[in-house]
């Protein structure tokens, strides 16, 4: 075959290659903060730990319940935006019939510290010790805020990264609820 | 005796040929030397080196001191300790929480797989377009003028007022 043959071959396969890279690189999703997680859908991670209290926690023995796990630090600006959030979820879960059980996971931050935000700023749900960030690890939690649902089987149903919005978490939850119920 | 210049000896090929030996010994070598045991320490340093800091830029687990770093390392701590996993699979299981995020070295699979494949691709097509190139050269090279040719350039150098012999 001549050269000038050969010559739009190499110079169409390129192209191809060129323009297959574009399509990836068009269709990728982005790779920053979105909430999605390998362990969506899947059982959740084994979490033994204490609490602040010095009460044992153990994910597994929580199963029957809805869970929120909420991750976080006392001196972070959005865990702090937040909490007001959170206290409304609490307080709408004690007049609920099934009530979705909270913890708060302590991350990189003192018992001290984390008490003395609670006194202040109000919440008396249980909060999970974390010192050598297994709980994290676990979850891939790199940075918090972060809030993980799992539902009454075990399987982690919903990951939100960043500061929750006022209602979303309620909303979220009771979507989930309702399409449980219906598909039993 | 006339000695035989630096650049000839050089050029000879049982030199090249020694070269190559040489080249393929230490390849063989430092692929098949066994670096004994590695301490616990020695493993964890080893694995936390191959992975990223996910809230740094560019650091390793083993270099960073942010929180998430620290939580890692000691994630893979356990797991030495545990004695249950190879450090890829140690590797793997954190990855698969955080994604690639935390790989300093891409995987040879899906989309990463790009960053391994993408520089053979181009040398290869690189040799290619060379060995192409040089063909062609060597062809031209080695031309033989036709009878027309010859003639051709007789008459023009027989009609050359600038041609010394018909000056």
């Amino acid at each position: 075959m001549s050269n000038k043959r050969v010559a739009p071959w190499i110079a169409g396969s390129v192209g191809v290659v060129l323009i297959g890279l574009l399509v990836l690189l068009a269709v990728a999703k982005p790779s920053t903060d979105s909430a999605s997680s390998p362990l969506l859908g899947k059982a959740a991670p084994a979490v033994r730990s204490t609490t602040t209290d010095g009460k044992t926690f153990d994910l597994a023995r929580r199963k029957g319940s809805w869970v929120v796990l909420n991750f976080f630090n006392s001196t972070c600006v959005p865990c702090r935006n937040e909490h007001p959030r959170l206290l409304e979820f609490a307080d709408a879960q004690k007049q609920s019939e099934n009530p979705v059980e909270l913890y708060t996971v302590v991350n990189d931050d003192s018992d001290a510290a984390v008490k003395a935000f609670f006194d202040t700023n109000g919440g008396d749900w249980p909060r999970v010790k974390d010192d050598d960030g297994a709980i994290a690890v676990a979850f891939g939690v790199a940075k918090v805020p972060e809030t993980w649902v799992v539902d009454p089987n075990g399987f982690v149903r919903l990951r939100v990264i960043g500061e929750l919005s006022r209602g979303f978490l309620q909303t979220r939850i009771d979507e989930m609820i309702a399409l449980a119920e219906a598909s039993s | 005796m006339t000695a035989v210049p630096l650049s000839s000896r050089v050029k000879s090929w049982p030199v090249w040929m020694l070269m190559g030996l040489i080249v393929v010994v230490l390849l063989t070598i430092g692929a098949t030397r066994d670096n004994g045991p590695l301490t616990q320490s020695e493993r964890i340093d080893a694995i936390s080196q191959r992975l990223a800091c996910p809230t740094c830029n560019g650091e390793s687990v083993y270099v960073s001191r942010a929180a998430a770093a620290e939580s890692i390392r000691n994630q893979v701590a356990r797991d030495v300790s545990a004695g249950k996993l190879t450090d890829d699979e140690i590797i793997a299981a954190i990855a698969s929480t955080f994604e690639a995020r935390v790989l300093l070295v891409p995987r040879a699979t899906g989309f990463d797989a790009l960053v391994w494949v993408l520089p053979i691709a181009v040398a290869v097509c690189f040799v290619t377009a060379l060995g192409f190139a040089f063909r062609r050269w060597r062809k031209n090279q080695g031309a033989v003028p036709s009878e027309d040719d010859v003639a051709l350039v007789e008459r023009l150098l027989a009609d050359d007022p600038t041609d010394e012999e018909n000056v």
